[in-house]
């Protein structure tokens, strides 16, 4: 029920974003309706006009005719111009509003954040903003089009009926054997394609086992023999791919008698009249022409498919467009304050289930909290929630005194850090991802912060150094979140959250880190996720969280004396 | 080196040639295919000359039905020239993934492997039928049309052919500067597709550092550059559409004003209005497919193509010839002399003047932080990357030599089991072949008798079906099925849990005259060897474990010897492990003395001073 609601709801926004995007292009949208069905008119009375001089001409009445050939060469000449216009107004208005659909949903997922992915998958939100955007983009050129393309075989039929209304009969009794031919393709080519792509799967499964083992098989130089057994399946890939050809030209030929043969019929028909007087020569032309625009019929259906596709894709845009932004209020952090975290009375409910409980913690500014609890106890969803990266279902929390959510955007960024267990590294290179985020910090701070996390001494080892794309240096899961911490540090202010962050950090480099972080990192106050006993060791606080609550808040040695608090650490 | 356009004609050129059957047979196909184009003009020539203007409609009507047939006998034509595709699109296809595979097993995953060998081969193949089709379908739509035109009345072509000609040079000359445009819009679509990859992948951290405005305006400098490569390829657009009227459409104005005197000259009413039908209903839709067709498929296949061809840089190791110096009886079983490495010409060394010789029969442990440079020394010893300076022999013959390959078997910490048998996966080292006895022994001493309760060596594996730790219990198995005397272990007992790690270990320990290197992943793992390589930059220290725990602050730390309260159990689990072909994070490799000072190998009770196993 609920599902179908917001169906058909989305279906309306996409018609919204449609009649936007029209609007955003009005012009153009006009223009392009007026030279599209401009051309189908000349394309239409081209066959009449140029029937009537050949009869002028077959006639040898030439002077008559004279007036006519131009009147034929307006017909041919005119609509070049507007063909050349169409063009270009449909690929252009095409790139125009997909630049635009993508700047506006980009600006919603940016305004969204985080729940943007929780709402939609991150690889499906990707679908919607290149290809969707793409899809729709097409929309108004399509829209504006549709005269023209409903004018071109109505108009043709019509002819045919005008010029002879046998003519016009014996098209629409030809004509639907077209929709039974074109049928019977798609269920042949379907299973052959099944089966290529099977193939083409089990070649790349085998691929990526081979590649899982490069090592192994560098090792052994047995590369040659892991080329074959990858490409077994070749042969039978070819034999599924010589099928599907066979297949495909079976259907085609089907198809491309058929046009041919109802033009065939109309001419049998025109000719048999015209052997009674009642057709002229040129008569006969314009019908055989007439025959092949009705025939167009097919066109008008693939046309109504891609505005159908279009309005599929605008509905896909309007569920991005329908993302909540996340409000942000007016206030600013008093000058001097010392990073105080207060959560009161937090609680959180995610998927159905209240992770976290009417949570109260304070972090007294300068100090570091270590959050510590077994797993899906909501650790990080505590952290998420410090510092605003989602907003608890109810309570408060804030820095310094005021609430998060009355902090300005800039800032609240500008005073909390964060650094996760795997961080997505953005800003292309290594130097631009550690200076990625609200301000970018010059080339110094960059390199201190990255000593600081001991990502130095790997990116130097790079071949590019800091300029080496992150594309192109495959990063280990520690590697990249020393990245991620030196992105934290670069930007640090008033508190500091770190998610999990240093969990592939092996325990001498995560001491170092943990050192800097100290001594080095100009972050106040420090919110720790952690699920080693050595990081909780150094904090000055630890709170042991389970089952969403505050089970105690203490040092490490003196939670360490409960078998329960100790148990959370022997997962 | 890049391949020069040149290069890659003439080996297109040659694919073509050695297919010149196939070439044969889809021009006889094609050749049928034309019987409708010429049919389409001529029979209604015939059928209004001698027919229906004649005042004799049966003879107007037969002529349609020949008409009728040759649009059969075409249709049955076009359905053969597809074999002939095939045959062309087929190989095709096969030499990408033939290429596309070759490189990914040589230069290892980036990542692409996978979308380069299902969907961009799948492009260029379509690409390429489209291509094959459209330019054939073209040529001999074209040669009917003439032919027929020829034999209504041969002045016809006087009028037709020139401004064909005209367009077709018009739309040739467009061909190289849109497939320029093409391909930069191309490039362009997929960075802004790249780029939103990565934003929506990582909104969570795009909303933490508080980078939306930087976001928006680096992506959105993304959108706007596909604007613009867009509408450049529109605007060359109109070119084509010009150049498929003049060729196409303009012919008709010729044809009418030159009526008059063609009729003077003989040319029936029948012939004139064939004429007009060859022009308006077979040359301008196949000069329509052909400009749009070519256009659109050419660029892709020449992007995706240039793309899955170019070869990429040379590999880092060299070719090494095979001669194979044999081993002298009293080398040490891994020699390293003042041995330098680094990743890249910017990059800087990871391991820097490292001396080290490890005698037949040692068991020598390796450890130290995360990214020092373990791994390297392994792919070093294993010849797999060829130091800057200095010098690596395996059973005294240098390691990149495929003597060397012979005496060492590297176990990486990724296991690699294929789909296959167990017994094909044990067996996989050894060239002859060997008897289930001693695959079952190697079975027994490694402890992974587990395996073998799925239906024993001849039954499938799964890859994905056994967990990590059973996939490294193979590789296992494998490599000390292996004949060669160096086993390097890296992190290759890292699932195990500890007692079988230790059963592993001393495996290989035990093999008569093997000698074993192990990158160790436990504290304990580096207690149960001869000696211990500390990797710590100038630090870098070697010794028994007991005299580097009095030595070492850095091995004390990794015992977990000097952690606070709580964090001692922690010790035993050093999880992070750099990703091959990386540096690490340690300060470089400098052998500040010679560390390779060898040591008379001595039995150590296995666990040392701190055993808690």
């Amino acid at each position: 029920m609920a599902a179908t609601a917001s169906s058909c709801e989305a279906g309306d926004r996409g018609g919204r974003i449609l009649r936007d995007a029209v609007r955003h292009s009005a012009g153009r949208t006009v223009v392009l309706a007026f030279v599209a069905t401009a051309s189908t008119a000349a394309a239409l009375a081209l066959p009449a006009v140029l029937g009537h001089t050949l009869d002028l001409l077959l006639a040898r009445r030439d002077a008559e005719a004279g007036c006519w050939v131009l009147l034929c060469a307006v017909l041919v000449g005119v609509p070049v111009v507007l063909d050349a216009l169409d063009e270009l107004l449909t690929a252009t208005t095409a790139a125009r509003t997909t630049a635009w659909l993508r700047h506006r949903a980009l600006g919603h997922v940016l305004a969204a954040g985080p729940p943007a992915t929780a709402r939609i998958p991150a690889g499906d939100l990707v679908t919607r903003l290149v290809g969707n955007a793409a899809h729709a983009g097409t929309a108004p050129a399509s829209l504006a089009g549709t005269l023209a393309a409903l004018a071109a075989p109505l108009g043709g039929i019509v002819a045919l009926a005008l010029t002879d209304v046998w003519l016009a009969v014996a098209f629409l009794a030809g004509a639907p054997v077209l929709a039974l031919l074109l049928r019977s393709f798609a269920r042949a080519s379907a299973d052959s394609l099944t089966g290529y792509q099977r193939l083409q799967g089990e070649i790349a499964g085998r691929l990526v086992e081979a590649l899982a083992g490069a090592r192994t098989i560098a090792a052994a130089g047995t590369a040659g023999r892991e080329r074959a057994r990858v490409l077994a399946p070749l042969a039978g890939l070819a034999e599924h791919g010589h099928r599907m050809w066979k297949v495909q030209g079976r259907a085609t030929a089907q198809a491309a008698t058929l046009v041919p043969l109802l033009q065939i019929i109309v001419l049998a028909v025109a000719g048999y009249e015209l052997s009674r007087a009642r057709l002229s020569v040129g008569e006969v032309l314009a019908a055989s022409r007439y025959a092949v625009l009705a025939a167009g019929i097919g066109a008008l259906v693939g046309h109504l498919n891609a505005l159908v596709h279009g309005r599929t894709a605008a509905g896909r845009l309007a569920e991005v467009h329908a993302l909540a932004p996340v409000r942000h209020g007016t206030l600013r952090l008093p000058p001097g304050g010392d990073g105080t975290l207060r959560l009161r009375g937090v609680s959180a409910v995610r998927g159905g289930r209240r992770v976290l409980r009417e949570v109260d913690l304070t972090v007294p500014g300068g100090t570091t909290l270590a959050v510590v609890g077994r797993s899906g106890t909501g650790k990080s969803v505590l952290a998420a929630v410090a510092g605003r990266l989602a907003d608890p279902d109810a309570g408060e929390v804030t820095l310094d005194g005021v609430a998060l959510r009355d902090l300005t955007r800039e800032e609240l960024r500008a005073a909390v850090g964060y650094a996760f267990a795997r961080p997505a590294l953005l800003g292309g290179t290594m130097g631009g991802t550690v200076a990625f985020g609200s301000f970018t910090p010059d080339r110094d701070a960059v390199v201190a912060a990255a000593r600081a996390a001991c990502a130095d001494d790997f990116v130097r080892k790079l071949p590019e150094g800091y300029g080496t794309a992150c594309a192109a240096a495959p990063l280990s899961g520690g590697e990249t979140q020393r990245l991620g911490l030196a992105r934290a540090f670069a930007h640090a202010g008033r508190l500091l959250v770190l998610d999990d962050a240093t969990s592939s950090l092996d325990s001498v480099t995560e001491a170092k880190v943990a050192g800097a972080l100290l001594h080095d990192v100009a972050a106040r106050t420090r919110l720790v996720v952690a699920h080693r006993p050595s990081t909780a060791a150094r904090a000055d606080r630890v709170a042991w969280l389970d089952d969403g609550r505050v089970r105690a808040v203490g040092t490490h040695e003196e939670l360490w004396r409960l078998p329960g608090y100790r148990a959370v650490f022997e997962e | 080196m890049p391949k020069t356009p040149m290069g890659r004609w003439s080996d297109g050129l040659g694919f073509l040639l050695r297919r010149w059957r196939v070439l044969a047979g889809l021009a006889a196909w094609s050749a049928v295919e034309a019987v409708q184009t010429f049919a389409t003009g001529y029979a209604l020539a015939r059928a209004l000359d001698a027919g229906f203007l004649a005042g004799r409609p049966g003879t107007g009507l037969g002529w349609l039905a020949v008409a009728a047939v040759a649009v059969v006998v075409g249709a049955y034509g076009t359905g053969r020239t597809y074999g002939g595709v095939a045959a062309l699109v087929e190989p095709f296809r096969d030499g990408l993934v033939r290429r596309v595979v070759g490189r990914a097993l040589r230069d290892g995953d980036d990542g692409e492997a996978v979308s380069r060998l299902t969907h961009q081969v799948e492009i260029a193949r379509d690409a390429f039928a489209g291509l094959v089709m459209v330019a054939r379908s073209f040529v001999f739509t074209a040669a009917g049309a003439l032919a027929g035109l020829f034999v209504l009345a041969p002045v016809l072509l006087a009028v037709v052919v020139p401004p064909l000609v005209l367009g077709l040079v018009l739309f040739l000359a467009t061909l190289r500067p849109m497939a320029r445009r093409q391909e930069a819009f191309l490039v362009a679509d997929e960075a802004v597709a790249t780029s939103l990859g990565e934003v929506c992948a990582g909104v969570r951290d795009v909303t933490a550092g508080g980078a939306e405005e930087y976001v928006r305006r680096e992506t959105g400098a993304l959108v706007d550059a596909e604007l613009r490569a867009a509408n450049a390829l529109a605007r060359w657009s109109v070119a084509r559409v010009v150049a498929l009227a003049v060729a196409g459409r303009l012919p008709v104005i010729p044809l009418l004003v030159a009526a008059p005197w063609l009729l003077a000259r003989g040319v029936s009413p029948g012939a004139l209005v064939g004429a007009l039908t060859y022009l308006t209903q077979s040359l301008l839709p196949a000069l329509q497919n052909l400009i749009h067709g070519l256009g659109a498929s050419g660029t892709r296949l020449m992007v995706v193509a240039r793309r899955l061809t170019t070869p990429p840089p040379a590999p880092r190791t060299a070719a090494v010839p095979s001669a194979g110096v044999p081993s002298s009886a009293g080398s040490p079983a891994v020699e390293l002399r003042g041995v330098t490495f680094g990743y890249g010409p910017h990059a800087e060394p990871v391991v820097r003047g490292l001396d080290l010789v490890v005698p037949a029969g040692e068991h020598l442990a390796v450890v130290g932080p995360s990214g020092v440079g373990k791994s390297t020394l392994t792919g070093l010893v294993a010849g797999l990357l060829e130091p800057w300076s200095g010098e690596v022999r395996v059973g005294g013959v240098p390691a990149g030599e495929r003597g060397a390959r012979r005496s060492r078997v590297l176990i990486p910490q990724e296991a690699y089991v294929f789909s296959g048998t167990l017994g094909d996966n044990f067996r996989y080292l050894r060239d002859g072949p060997v008897p289930d006895h001693e695959v079952m022994a190697a079975v027994e001493a490694i402890g992974a008798g587990r395996l073998l309760s799925g239906g024993g060596l001849d039954a499938p594996v799964v890859p994905g079906a056994l967990s990590a730790g059973e996939r490294q219990l193979v590789a296992l198995v494998r490599a000390y099925l292996s004949t060669a005397p160096v086993a390097l272990l890296d992190e290759a007992t890292c699932h195990l849990d500890p007692a079988a790690e230790a059963h592993a270990e001393r495996a290989f320990a035990a093999r008569p005259g093997g000698t074993l290197v192990v990158v160790a992943h436990r504290a304990g793992s580096a207690r149960r060897a001869d000696r211990v390589l500390v990797m710590d930059g100038p630090g870098t220290l070697v010794g028994t474990p007991r005299e580097l725990l009095a030595r070492s602050a850095l091995y004390r730390d990794l015992q977990g010897a000097s952690q606070p309260a709580g964090a001692a159990r922690d010790a035993d689990r050093v999880d992070a492990v750099p990703g091959p072909g990386l540096a690490g994070d340690g300060r470089h490799v400098v052998a500040h003395r010679a560390v390779g000072q060898v040591q008379a190998a001595r039995d150590l009770p296995d666990g040392g001073p701190l055993g808690r196993e």
